[in-house]
């Protein structure tokens, strides 16, 4: 099923359709909330290489002596003020940062999960950019793919034609995961997601409503709105790119997100992730067929400085808050009960394009490093456990990789393979993540196990970019 | 493969490519110069804007003067004192990069050494840092004034090591912090990464003596390996160590004025060795890192990995390896000439590759803006606010961002991205559209009633003194040679079939009444509907197409 279903059905819904509502207006309207019928998967990339041995630190064990050993000017104590909260189910005693008390209660109630060692097994890349990409490609080895991997979980997916937004990137510029995807809404604010910026009588035709809001524009009226797809006709990519612009302002411009209230006592935090996460969560309650979306925070690069619980001066501690207080309002916002219990089909991945060095630096900060945490949230999760600690290597000096960094132990990919296959339903690896082999669930997720599908077959439309084919 | 789009016509896309936007008081200068054909005035043209000295540029500096900006003349040491030195004040403190973002767009708009301006923004990015980083917005003004502009035509080996020295670049990727054996590995690698061998000469963790390079074109100097690898960044680091700024420091609390130091008592003194280089134990100061430097911007991959990201910026996304070839020799040939950059910018803007590469790019959503400004005429001088009014400047710079481009505000080091994946987002194409759309209706006090900064109503009446020509044909065939250049199709007809609305082809459309006519669409609001249908205009694909 490609992309262009989409649009087609976009098409036949006719321009006066289009800014109209684009299907009947009941399901634009956030109306009374119902649990949606299929899965949607929030990925949520840490940007700058989170420190995952301080979000999540060793509590017990000899991995907690090599710990303090390494760190000793940014250790997360495990007693007094400012100590880790510890994590049941966690071998010989892992915690998270103090700052991340609401993930916590989340883990307390088997919602999160914790993965060690995980990351990327080669190539070993200490680049930001270079690991963020060959990740969100899902192609290790090689950036040259110039797909994401949600783009073709997508092209992949068999989704239905007549899906609203299967796709979502937070943001004003679209994350390499859904990078060159036909069919992702690339947004950062619902409510500013409009043309509605020229002078208001040649504006739209939904600048002219009746006594009941009915839009009544004069006959024959087409205003910058309805006119401006008739300049982009053409067939370049820079052409197609604005049709797939025009889709989504049209999706978006009859939703009313200032409107919104969150679920069940829910507060996010009033920062960017916060109102992202915010905006995610209409789009879900909406039920618009999100499958996919892709969320950035920030902030993580801790090379000076990074500061520790125990301190006024936290940096990466405002950090952890914002990422904690976020995914929990998101997940408060969606855990209704009933028709109104959106987490049970609602999963979140956390992950970062490496971790830092075990041993602080000089400037009481941290540099890149290799192996790192995921954590996985969700009412599908089996949480309250930490994952891959069968393989973790440890600590010691001689398990780090060069003598430096945690190892990898658990493939990225067999974290997301198992979302795609028993939240998502689509085993298809071999198009997803080419190359990769040899899947097996951890059991992160609940759900149905598929046969994985390594067939790499190649989806035509994407060989060249976005340009289409 | 013939192109799908109309392609501007010779010195109007070379304008475009090479500005903030092709503007006719632009064309009508280039078009005065020496030269029998357009191809020898360009030459002329590229000339004259690679000496932006001897181009006067009063308009523009009448217009920063009279902005009353407070900042932009302080030296360093000032901005360390009385804005880096403020905690309390965070307007205060941050004022220096806000003014600097105002200048900046008044330079993109108004400035007539147009070229330099757009290398200028080049660096921004290339050698990018985050404006407004709580401790950089306060000396941002000494980076963009002392730094990057004075040696945006000259030698890049000269440019790379004042980043290096500055108070900016030591903050942002802390190098200022970075001391001894302990040393803060950020600075060496975004400066090998991103500032000059690129990742595509990454060879990840290993032997660093794995590969030689070997080089076909471009002189490589004895046992340099191909490309680098962790540990070559560790001894980069290494030999930065100590290379910092006076800061009030525990060790120097006397030192704290925020210029540069060397400190030897900092420096890792061990012997190191960097791309294949052996750098004894010892030297004198700053020797190590002036090594790194040397052996960083000999390396062919540094030539060619500076020389496409200048390609791209000015002929398209993909260039051709040829061109991007010819331009590295450049770099290598001249690589310690004061011009070696403006060699580089010859060589790419007299290219065939150049002249013939129409819409093999995409104008970015600040060019977009200023572009607009500059067609339009208008009469802005954008200014930082301080009180609850919102301004025009501030509703513009928040248009900017929500576009995702903000001047000086990228926060990762690489810099805001170059390629038509990016900006072609939904997201950012979007916000652009909507940013373009309200340009026409910009008015000097962002309300409904003081006057427009670009008055098109006027330039319409001034264009078409007589009322009986002013056809919708005439209308938009002004205001596309005026902002486009040229007459492409079918954005002309498009947006000419809306100004007319139901009145005849040949009938004058009558701009002079602004009123509810909803049973005659032609007389509908007519003035709104002239400044709709210019601002569809700018929100055409040929209007980012480069």
């Amino acid at each position: 099923m490609s992309s262009f279903d989409r649009r087609d059905f976009l098409k036949l819904c006719g321009a006066g359709a289009l800014t109209a509502g684009l299907v009947p207006g009941a399901r634009l309207a956030f109306a009374a909330p119902e649990a949606n019928a299929y899965d949607t998967l929030i990925v949520v990339f840490l940007r700058g290489g989170c420190d995952g041995l301080s979000l999540v630190p060793p509590t017990g064990g000899n991995d907690r002596a090599y710990y303090e050993i390494a760190r000793p000017d940014l250790t997360v104590p495990i007693s007094g003020n400012g100590a880790a909260l510890g994590l049941a189910n966690s071998g010989s005693g892992w915690g998270l940062h103090p700052r991340a008390s609401a993930l916590h209660a989340l883990y307390q109630a088997n919602k999160l999960a914790v993965v060690l060692g995980a990351g990327m097994p080669a190539p070993v890349t200490r680049s930001h950019f270079d690991a963020q990409q060959t990740m969100e490609y899902g192609t290790p080895g090689s950036t040259g793919s110039a797909t994401g991997w949600l783009t073709r979980y997508l092209t992949s997916a068999n989704l239905p034609a007549n899906i609203t937004i299967p796709a979502l990137s937070a943001g004003s510029i679209t994350a390499s995961s859904l990078i060159a995807s036909t069919e992702a809404i690339t947004m950062g604010n619902g409510n500013d997601f409009r043309i509605d910026s020229s002078a208001w009588p040649w504006n739209a035709r939904d600048r002219y409503r009746d006594d009941n809001g009915n839009i009544n524009a004069p006959a024959g009226f087409r205003g910058l709105v309805e006119v401006l797809p008739d300049l982009w006709a053409g067939d370049s990519a820079l052409e197609a790119a604005a049709r797939q612009t025009f889709d989504a302002l049209s999706i978006i411009r009859p939703m009313n997100f200032g409107a919104y209230a969150p679920g069940n006592g829910a507060s996010y935090p009033t920062d960017g992730f916060g109102n992202q996460l915010k905006m995610i969560a209409q789009i879900v309650k909406a039920d618009l067929g999100l499958r996919v979306a892709a969320i950035d925070l920030g902030g993580w690069d801790t090379h000076n400085g990074q500061g520790v619980p125990t301190s006024g001066y936290d940096p990466f501690g405002n950090t952890v808050e914002s990422l904690s207080r976020g995914l929990a309002a998101f997940y408060t916002d969606l855990d209704g009960a009933g028709a109104a219990n959106y987490t049970s089909r609602t999963s979140i991945i956390v992950m970062s394009e490496f971790g830092r060095r075990m041993r602080q630096n000089g400037s009481d900060g941290t540099d890149h490093g290799y192996g790192n945490m995921m954590m996985a949230l969700g009412g599908s999760v089996n949480g309250g456990r930490v994952y891959g600690l069968d393989v973790f290597a440890g600590l010691a000096d001689q398990a780090l990789f060069e003598g430096e960094d945690v190892m990898v132990t658990t493939d990225f990919r067999r974290v997301l393979s198992e979302a795609l296959i028993r939240r998502l339903a689509n085993p298809r690896l071999g198009r997803i993540f080419p190359g990769y082999g040899g899947y097996s669930p951890l059991g992160i997720f609940q759900g149905t196990d598929l046969p994985p599908d390594y067939d790499g077959g190649q989806d035509a439309i994407f060989r060249s970019g976005f340009e289409p084919g | 493969m013939p192109a799908a789009f109309p392609i501007a016509p010779d010195r109007i896309g070379w304008l475009q490519k090479a500005t903030f936007g092709f503007s006719t008081p632009e064309d009508y200068d280039l078009l005065q110069l020496p030269g029998a054909t357009v191809d020898a005035k360009w030459e002329a043209w590229v000339e004259r804007q690679l000496a932006p000295a001897s181009i006067a540029d009063a308009d523009c500096d009448a217009r920063l003067g009279a902005a009353g900006f407070a900042t932009l003349g302080k030296t360093l040491q000032q901005l360390w004192a009385q804005h880096y030195g403020d905690g309390a004040n965070y307007y205060n403190r941050m004022l220096p990069v806000a003014e600097t973002e105002c200048a900046t767009m008044i330079r993109a708009i108004y400035s007539k050494r147009q070229l330099f301006e757009r290398v200028v923004n080049f660096w921004h990015d290339h050698f990018s840092v985050f404006g407004w980083e709580y401790d950089i917005g306060p000396i941002f003004t000494h980076y963009d004034r002392d730094v990057i502009r004075p040696n945006a035509f000259g030698n890049f080996r000269s440019l790379l090591e004042q980043v290096a020295t500055s108070t900016a670049m030591q903050f942002y990727l802390d190098n200022y912090a970075s001391r001894g054996a302990d040393f803060n590995e950020n600075y060496a690698r975004e400066l090998i990464e991103l500032h000059t061998l690129g990742v595509g000469n990454y060879f990840g963790p290993g032997d660093p003596f794995s590969v030689e390079c070997l080089d076909s074109l471009i002189h490589c100097p004895d046992s340099m390996p191909a490309g680098y690898v962790d540990n070559d960044v560790y001894e980069a680091a290494g030999a930065l160590t100590g290379w910092t700024i006076r800061n009030g420091h525990w060790q120097y609390p006397g030192d704290n004025d925020g210029t540069f130091v060397y400190r030897s008592d900092w420096h890792d003194r061990r012997n190191k060795i960097f791309l294949g280089e052996y750098l004894p134990a010892n030297q004198p100061a700053m020797q190590d890192g002036r090594m790194v430097f040397d052996r960083l911007v000999a390396h062919p991959g540094t030539a060619r990995f500076v020389a496409r990201k200048l390609c791209r910026r000015f002929v398209g996304d993909t260039p051709s390896q040829a061109l991007v070839d010819a331009v590295a020799v450049q770099f290598n040939t001249h690589i310690a000439a004061p011009d070696q950059i403006a060699r580089m910018l010859r060589t790419i803007l007299l290219s065939a590759e150049f002249k013939t590469s129409w819409g093999t790019g995409m104008r970015r959503p600040f060019e977009v803006t200023m572009s607009a400004l500059r067609g339009l005429g208008a009469n802005f001088t954008p200014r930082p606010d301080n009180t609850s009014a919102w301004t025009t400047t501030e509703r513009l710079v928040s248009h900017l961002q929500q576009a995702g481009h903000r001047s000086f505000a990228w926060s990762p080091p690489n810099g805001y991205p170059d390629r038509q994946t990016a900006w072609a987002s939904t997201g950012s194409l979007a916000m652009t559209l909507k940013l373009l759309a309200w340009v026409p209706e910009m008015r000097v006090d962002n309300d409904g009633s003081s006057a427009f900064i670009a008055d098109i109503l006027a330039q319409t009446r001034a264009a078409l003194p007589d009322a009986a020509a002013r056809t919708a044909a005439a209308i938009i065939g002004y205001w596309a040679t005026r902002l486009l250049g040229y007459q492409p199709e079918p954005t002309v007809s498009v947006v000419t079939a809306f100004l007319q609305q139901n009145a005849a082809a040949n009938a004058p459309i009558n701009i002079d009444e602004d009123v509810w006519n909803t049973g005659n669409l032609a007389r509908h609001y007519t003035q709104q509907r002239l400044r709709t249908a210019v601002g569809m205009l700018l929100m055409s694909p040929d209007y980012f197409r480069r």
